[in-house]
């Protein structure tokens, strides 16, 4: 179903309150909230790198060890990381929690994140050829791709990316701009210099090696070995996880995509839509909402990207009454449901054909 | 060479940090976990316990201060910067000392004392939290409004203080911690009646027990505004030109006051002055001046009411960082250092300190400066 302009002002309206009501209410309950996460995030982290070296008494202790650094680099990257580098928390004024200060524990540099999600991807989301993120430039998700050879084994390079997420993540953006290979697209904005962003790259990933895989084991001395794969193996489970929440997020069954012509000059209520439209959320307990960052709570984070994520869950009903009124869909459902989704859609573009979902 | 020396152990300890902790300096990945308990400290500032408070005047709260090893110590007449967490967000706003040097040598302890404004967020807040807080942040003590050293030592120049209201407070504590007397000081104490005018029983105390001190107490509401050229030059034996002069108080006074002590002659590097209340008043027009400084290099830019200060700033050949242009990525992020700005989006105006503010919803709403 097709929108007017006047229909869509009128949704932008209403969303603009939604978000209001949650903006002018910001205050202690956030900020104790926030603070309670980095205290859990430094406890896990700090207990997580000592229980492992402490594997010698017991081998459990190392895996106790592992999952505690795993959930301490969860944390950092969803539920910390990923929401403070949206603005969610610079109301707070703590330079701890700022999006122009803060730095996290994944081989991103926050400064090209914040280029290539914060603006790339949450501006144009869903646009093809605008947004990046639909595939990553590796997968083929729709019939507005071209079928390529390599697409017959993209559920392989999937489990690839999955694996090595944080570096996919890490080098998107010099992909994008094709700093090592490919001829550069002529409608890209570059706005920081190849140079800088081979900086960023390598300077960042390489603190990242030095921190999990030298400087932990040389201080282990004879548990160095227990420490360098606890941390190997942290870090892949964070891979994995981020990886899995981040496809349900965007590529389930039903997410739709949009042409740049469609999203030319678009107005805000446009916009709204189209996030929307663009977006799946799906359920689980609250211990489930928090180790997803509230990616959960998709839609509502495409909204709303700078709202502090613990409101996700309270504004959702009236978001989905919202979406209901103007006939727009609201793609949510259970974990297991939308992942297997996410599966069959790899699966089925790795052949030619298919559906194209631009609306 | 030592110089050298710090330089390097200053950059390499910043790797190290970045490199275990993804923070310039350890103390942010640690501040969650060992202040978790203790909101109101800020991570760049030093903590301070709260000691005690007691009410100067109705509307003056003195609040006595210890602060952590860490805190350096002041001259008398230095200012600093306050930082609690109210409502959630840290906010800041400066304060002189208002006690002696010698009670900090001897017990490690300072005073601040603020007059409550009813527009003010900072002073109001405290007023409504100060019973229950154990702790505040401050920044080191600031500024060069402090006694001449020369003055303390042996000159016989006379010292000429004006304080209008609050104003009295960096003086209280140049006057509390002067330990040899050796010039007269006047001190013209500019309130609107008696029974506002904070430390005034200490103050009568001192003018009996030192000769060289005098007080001149002025009830603005029965005798008007202090016509300090007239005053002085009535006084027998002194001369406008050879005195130091330290005024504080409200922007327009201080400024008048200075003007009119030039124009008779007093050296205008003999004039010390300190800003108080709220220094920011709208500029005339609607166009205001912002004032970018981008890694040292300053640029003025016209900023129109109405225009965000991203656009403002680009028309002026200035490149900040910026992404989505409506408020949604916060690429533009950066910290203002004064002024007050008008959110486009939400209507709101903000307050006068630093803080950090979006570009490209951003319009001047006084004189700025910002740090890109």
């Amino acid at each position: 179903m097709k929108l007017t302009e006047q229909q869509l002002s009128e949704l932008a309206a209403e969303l603009d309150q939604v978000k209001a009501g949650v903006m002018s209410q910001l205050g202690d309950k956030e900020a104790r909230y926030i603070r309670r996460m980095l205290l859990t995030q430094r406890l896990s982290a700090v207990s997580g790198r000592i229980l492992m070296v402490l594997g010698f008494i017991t081998p459990w202790l190392w895996v106790l060890g592992v999952a505690l650094l795993a959930l301490a680099k969860i944390l950092d990257n969803m539920e910390i990381g990923h929401n403070v580098l949206h603005g969610q928390y610079d109301w707070m004024n703590d330079p701890v929690l700022h999006s122009q200060r803060f730095e996290w524990d994944i081989a991103c540099d926050a400064g090209s994140w914040k280029r290539t999600h914060n603006f790339e991807h949450h501006t144009y989301t869903n646009i093809i050829g605008k947004d990046r993120d639909f595939g990553y430039g590796l997968l083929r998700l729709s019939n507005d791709f071209r079928w390529r050879l390599r697409n017959l084994w993209q559920f392989v390079t999937y489990l690839v990316l999955s694996t090595l997420f944080q570096w996919g993540v890490s080098y998107h953006e010099l992909a994008g701009e094709r700093v090592f290979f490919g001829k550069k697209k002529p409608d890209r904005i570059n706005s920081v210099s190849h140079s800088d962003l081979k900086k960023a790259f390598f300077g960042k990933g390489a603190r990242q090696l030095l921190k999990d895989y030298v400087f932990f084991p040389l201080i282990a001395g004879p548990m160095w070995l227990w420490v360098l794969a606890g941390n190997l193996l942290a870090n892949i489970i964070r891979n994995l996880w981020t990886s899995t929440v981040i496809f349900c997020g965007h590529f389930t069954a039903d997410v739709h995509t949009f042409s740049q012509e469609q999203c030319e000059g678009e107005s805000r209520g446009h916009w709204y839509y189209r996030q929307m439209l663009g977006s799946s959320n799906f359920t689980g307990p609250r211990w489930f909402h928090i180790l997803t960052g509230h990616l959960s709570c998709q839609i509502e984070h495409h909204l709303f990207p700078d709202m502090p994520a613990l409101h996700y869950l309270n504004v959702a009903p009236q978001v989905e009454a919202i979406a209901k009124k103007y006939g727009i869909a609201y793609n949510s459902g259970s974990f297991l449901r939308q992942y297997a989704t996410v599966v069959a859609r790899i699966i089925r573009y790795s052949f030619p054909g298919g559906k194209a979902t631009t609306v | 060479m030592n110089k050298t020396i710090s330089l390097w152990g200053q950059s390499l300890y910043r790797q190290f940090s970045l490199m275990l902790a993804n923070q310039p300096k350890l103390g942010y990945y640690l501040h969650p976990l060992l202040r978790w308990n203790k909101p109101q400290l800020h991570p760049d500032y030093h903590s301070a316990r709260i000691v005690d408070f007691c009410w100067e005047t109705d509307q003056m709260l003195s609040v006595w201060l210890e602060p952590a090893s860490s805190w350096a110590g002041f001259t008398p007449g230095q200012h600093l910067l306050v930082t609690m967490m109210h409502q959630g967000r840290y906010i800041s706003r400066s304060f002189s000392i208002s006690s002696s040097s010698a009670v900090f040598a001897r017990q490690k302890q300072i005073r601040i004392s603020c007059r409550i404004q009813s527009q003010g967020e900072f002073t109001k807040a405290l007023a409504a939290g100060i019973s229950e807080f154990t702790h505040l942040s401050i920044s080191d003590a600031m500024g060069d409004f402090v006694l001449e050293p020369k003055v303390d030592a042996a000159l016989e120049q006379s010292i000429v203080m004006v304080a209008a209201g609050s104003g009295i407070t960096p003086l209280w504590s140049m006057l509390s911690s002067l330990r040899c007397w050796t010039s007269p000081v006047v001190l013209f104490y500019c309130v609107k009646n008696a029974a506002q005018a904070a430390f005034l029983a200490e103050l009568k105390l001192l003018a009996a027990k030192q000769p060289l001190f005098e007080l001149q107490l002025i009830e603005t509401a029965t005798c008007g505004r202090l016509n300090l050229v007239q005053q002085l030059k009535a006084k027998a034996g002194f001369s406008l030109t050879k005195a130091f002069y330290y005024v504080c108080g409200p922007a327009a006074m201080s400024r008048q006051y200075k003007d009119e002590l030039i124009q008779q002659g007093a050296p205008s590097t003999a004039i010390y002055t300190e800003l108080f209340g709220l220094a920011v008043t709208a500029a005339e027009g609607p166009v205001k001046q912002a004032l970018f400084m981008q890694q040292g290099k300053l640029t003025t830019v016209e900023a129109a009411a109405g225009v965000s200060l991203l656009q403002a700033a680009e028309h002026q050949g200035l490149n900040p960082r910026f992404g989505c242009r409506i408020g949604v990525c916060y690429q533009c992020v950066c910290q203002k250092k004064s002024g007050q700005v008008l959110n486009l989006r939400t209507g709101q105006i903000s307050g006068d300190g630093p803080e950090q503010i979006q570009l490209c919803i951003s319009a001047a709403h006084s004189n700025l400066q910002i740090e890109l």
